[in-house]
């Protein structure tokens, strides 16, 4: 072929292809129209078909089955309406996410965890629910656990309703226990118990060492409470996390370095690997590692984490929301209120040991209670008793590594606990300006 | 020449640049100069952008993370150019020579090049591990006491750049074992007649006739790895203690974890700036030392 | 190597001793890049070791290489969970219709910013060269903006128009054509061919190697792209192989062996264009026959 023809040609070729691509898809996936369906609608309601699109980055890559039985008992009860469910991995999914909220093409429904939320919610980039649950005549907010269902409040509205919650637990490996003659864990624990068994328990020499617990921002907002200090103080305008009881959360973090836990397992899953081959006494982790951990060869349970002044113990939660740019609220609510309290969507959830529905009702969780290892899974109720949520300002990303990032700082000798902790205060208070 | 002039001659300008020309503007440059007026405001993407003006630029100035990033930055450039540019040649010279087995070889060098970030990453980090990796147990066979790699403020940087200039050789060997391979034979055969040897072959035909390919590589690799990223977000994340971070992985995090497009777009175009500088530069240089045809 | 003999006799220095140089000199090169060239697939035998590991395996140093128990179940488990046919299949339609078209548009624009004369083309070109220095992140929200509005988000046409044209590419090119002695194209032109004839027959030709590594480094780039295919595409029945494995990390688990067991079947087809792509990059033809 000449040249010419050739250039012609693929020019031609370029325009088809591109042209049948943009009439072949479907529309895009911004939910806009409700375009009626092919089928016939039921003779009994005058429902147009609907088509929601729920992202979410906690079914991939486990879970999508069980997502789809969920999806598949919703559409059953409500066949007018069929969910696109869109999945990205949790460390790309804010960057699609909020790359479609800024460009107005918003999924109808998606996933955040609480300490995104806060920054959505106040942006008005989610719909207000709470029109809608009142007008709901059998919707009774009580079904969810009460704490999950306030956080995602903010100015008296609801703006997410609760989907999954974790905490953080004392994961203890009995056989070392068993081995070094000490006693296991047990509610009772304050932080110089920790540290005494730790030390019985650790023996560099052999690379077994008595305890780890991760140095970043949500562990010291934790042991910080633990310790009766706060992170900000009641007006919520400066930091107050590196007064004394800061100072002293953080040597509690720091001060086990290369005594009784080693300063090399920061790396991504390193602690976790230390765990698993019995090289770990006690583990400060999330319950979300039960499944991972069923097959390991020795005996382990869980306490709930020893307190200093006060117990007080992470509460995670996941809510799922809805766009303020759907077009369909209403459908958007049935599918968001299914998706969490119904009775279809905590059966399967529980049995797939999939996080934890947020519901009260806690006689649902028998199936997930008498599942082992670990024995004492009460523990993970017992910790709801005293809790503490994480402290969430709008730049929350920017506060989260600030601290994090100090943290890190004192841990690698680059500057005192005290220096790290006051040039983090000044930048967070710079924040909340 | 012939058509030198006149409409037919603008035809073949049009018909030969037009075909990337006009996808390069609609979809390249078009969202380019959007970023610009995106410098210009203050976004956070969840609500409607809020004009700022300069505002972002200024900031920029005084921002001590961005100084450190831009340090970094140029330390990962100067520590990874003479890896890659003098590995890149030995293998292609190597390569060049008619060897048996040589199919192979350019399979295996250029296998790292087309394997994602993820695992080479992953796989770095274990070879580099302070206490069980490959790297440290050979050393210390020597006697040498292994630093910390990753977790070492001091040695993390330095372990960046020796798995970017281990993953890109093949990306220089098969650029300039095309530019090596486009020599005409003749030419060498010409000058042996003449009595030429090989050290003198290789300084007055190969490397003179290689700086097309040694020019595009230089400019080319500039600009990638000022703005390199990928394998800082997926091995360190900038850490620790920001010592690995880079002027594109703050923008990335400014863009999308703190909610300041604007002020990642500023960062951008500022050093947007700066590479069309010394890229400008370097082609006013090429003058001097690169010869074509 | 004959030749080198050759003059090196006619020069007057012993065979034998050039000979024997040579063998310790090609030994050395051999031993060298045996041991580089291990140094470069240890990656790959780690990754295809890891993906016949079961889930249990950790991925503590010191490692094993050779896994034991070996899990044959992971490349049937990730394609079942995943559309992996699909996601190979896309993956491929995208990288080969951006190749072809990155190739295409590149060598015609190569050609005009190294043989063709016209106003403004020094500077035509920088801009050509400036679009590689804004990274992607920062572009991507006014594309994505500029895609709703065409009606393509969520779209093959999507995946492939800003891949048309390649910066990178019409630079590579123009280098290599620059590179071209001028004689066989003065003497076209002499001959009345046009600037067609002599890009499609003389320089085209000429510059196969380029051409070739070019199309191999198109290939590559698209093969692997992440970012873009991930913000544009929703549907499962579009996504490519990349943005499709990723969805195998979890939040706070990874499963290495599967991840790896998919990493391993993303390397395949670039091997395998860069395999075919290798016996173009030949010497290029010989300026003998043209003599005189």
């Amino acid at each position: 072929m000449r040249p010419v023809s050739r250039a012609l040609a693929a020019i031609a070729a370029t325009a088809i292809v591109v042209g049948a691509c943009s009439g072949a898809t479907s529309s895009p996936s911004a939910s806009t129209d409700a375009s009626p369906s092919g089928g016939a609608p039921s003779a009994s309601a005058p429902a147009e078909q609907v088509t929601l699109t729920y992202f979410t980055f906690s079914a991939a890559p486990d879970h999508l089955a069980d997502l789809d039985a969920i999806v598949q008992a919703f559409e059953q009860k409500n066949p007018n309406i069929s969910i696109e469910v869109q999945t990205a991995a949790y460390t790309d999914y804010f960057t699609k996410l909020q790359t479609q909220v800024a460009s107005g093409s918003a999924p109808d429904t998606f996933e955040l965890n609480y300490e995104n939320s806060v920054a959505y919610a106040s942006s008005g980039a989610l719909l207000d629910l709470t029109p809608l649950a009142s007008a709901d005549a059998d919707f009774d907010p009580s079904v969810y656990y009460p704490k999950a269902y306030e956080v995602f409040q903010a100015d008296g509205r609801q703006f997410g309703v609760p989907e999954q919650f974790s905490d953080v637990l004392l994961f203890y490996n009995k056989d070392l226990f068993d081995a070094a003659d000490v006693d296991y864990p047990d509610a009772s624990w304050t932080w110089e118990d920790e540290r005494a068994a730790a030390e019985k328990l650790t023996d560099a020499a052999n690379g077994v060492w008595g305890h780890f617990q991760p140095i970043q921002f949500f562990e010291f907002y934790k042991v910080l409470a633990q310790n009766g200090g706060s992170f900000f103080s009641a007006d919520g305008t400066t930091s107050t996390f590196n007064d004394a009881k800061g100072v002293e959360a953080a040597n509690w973090l720091i001060g086990k370095l290369d005594k009784t836990m080693p300063s090399d397992a920061f790396g991504p899953d390193q602690d976790s690997a230390l765990f698993k081959s019995g090289k770990l006494a006690m583990w400060h982790t999330g319950i979300w590692l039960f499944p991972a951990l069923a097959d390991v060869p020795f005996a382990w349970d869980v306490s709930v984490e020893p307190g200093n002044v006060r117990k007080a113990h992470h509460f995670f939660a996941n809510a799922v929301v809805a766009s303020a740019t759907t077009a369909h609220p209403n459908e958007a609510w049935a599918w968001l209120r299914f998706l969490t309290s119904s009775e279809e969507a905590v059966t399967v959830r529980v049995d797939a040991s999939w996080e934890l529905a947020a519901v009260a009702d806690q006689s649902l969780f028998e199936p997930y209670l008498s599942q082992t290892p670990p024995d004492n899974r009460a523990a993970v109720f017992d910790a709801l008793a005293d809790i503490v949520t994480p402290p969430v300002i709008e730049q929350q990303s920017q506060m989260q590594d600030i601290v994090s990032q100090a943290l890190e700082k004192a841990r690698l000798g680059q500057l005192s606990v005290e220096e790290a902790l006051n040039e983090a205060a000044a930048q967070v208070d710079a924040l909340l300006q | 020449m012939v058509g030198q002039r006149g409409w037919s001659y603008r035809g073949v300008v049009v018909l030969f640049l037009a075909p990337s020309l006009i996808p390069l503007l609609l979809f390249t440059v078009g969202p380019m100069v959007a970023a610009a007026g995106l410098s210009l405001v203050r976004w956070n993407l969840l609500k409607p952008p809020e004009f700022i003006g300069l505002d972002n630029y200024v900031r920029l100035v005084g921002d001590a993370n961005f100084r450190a990033a831009v340090i970094n930055t140029i330390a990962y450039v100067a520590g990874y150019l003479p890896l890659v540019f003098v590995g890149g040649m030995l293998i292609a010279l190597a390569l060049n020579e008619r060897l048996r087995g040589l199919a192979i070889f350019r399979t295996a060098y250029f296998l790292p090049v087309v394997t994602s970030w993820v695992v080479v990453a992953l796989m770095w980090r274990w070879l580099l591990d302070p206490g069980a990796g490959v790297v440290n147990h050979v050393l210390g066979l020597v006697g040498i006491d292994g630093p910390g790699w990753y977790n070492d403020p001091v040695w993390a940087m330095p372990s960046v750049i020796i798995a970017s200039a281990w993953k890109d050789l093949g990306f220089v060997m098969v650029i300039l074992l095309a530019g090596l391979q486009s020599i005409p034979d003749e030419y060498y055969e010409a000058a042996s007649v003449d009595g030429a040897g090989r050290w003198t072959r290789f300084r007055h035909i190969t490397l003179p006739l290689l700086t097309p390919s040694l020019f595009f590589v230089l400019v080319i690799s500039l600009i990638n790895n000022l703005q390199v990223f990928d394998q800082v977000w997926v091995m360190t994340r900038g850490g620790p203690a920001g010592a690995t971070s880079v002027v594109v992985e703050q923008i990335v995090t400014n863009a999308f974890s703190y909610g300041q497009m604007g002020y990642a777009a500023a960062m951008s175009w500022l050093f947007f700036v700066v590479l069309l500088g010394i890229t400008m530069v370097q082609f006013r240089l090429q003058r001097r030392w690169v010869t074509y045809g | 190597m004959v030749e080198l003999v050759r003059a090196n006799s006619l020069a007057g220095t012993g065979t034998r001793k050039v000979r024997w140089g040579r063998l310790v000199s090609r030994t050395v090169i051999y031993a060298a890049l045996t041991a580089g060239g291990l140094a470069m697939i240890f990656p790959f035998l780690w990754m295809l070791s890891t993906s016949f590991q079961s889930a249990g395996a950790l991925l503590v140093p010191p490692p094993q290489l050779i896994p034991s128990p070996i899990e044959l179940g992971n490349y049937a488990e990730i394609a079942s969970a995943f559309p992996l046919w699909r996601f190979l299949a896309n993956s491929l339609g995208v990288a080969a219709v951006a190749t072809v078209l990155q190739v295409a548009t590149s060598a015609m624009a190569g050609y005009a910013f190294a043989r063709l004369r016209f106003r403004g083309r020094d500077a035509l070109f920088l801009l050509y060269i400036a679009t590689l220095m804004v990274p992607l992140q920062v572009t991507i929200l006014p594309l994505f903006v500029e895609m709703k509005y065409l009606g393509l988000v969520d779209s093959y046409g999507a995946l492939v128009l800003p891949a048309i044209a390649s910066a990178f590419g019409t630079f590579l090119l123009r280098q290599a054509f620059l590179g071209l002695p001028r004689e066989l194209e003065e003497a076209a032109f002499m001959d009345g061919a046009g600037h067609l004839t002599v890009f499609r027959r003389i320089v085209l030709p000429l510059a196969m190697p380029a051409i070739a590594t070019l199309a191999v480094f198109s290939f590559v780039a698209s093969w692997n792209s992440f970012l873009w295919p991930l913000i544009i595409v929703n549907s499962p029945d579009l996504m490519t192989l990349p943005v499709g494995l990723s969805n195998l990390q979890g939040r706070y688990a990874t499963a290495w062996n599967l991840l790896m067991a998919g990493s391993t079947v993303a390397v395949v087809p670039i091997l395998i264009v860069y395999v075919i792509g290798q016996k173009y990059v030949i010497r290029g033809v010989t300026l003998s026959g043209l003599k005189g």
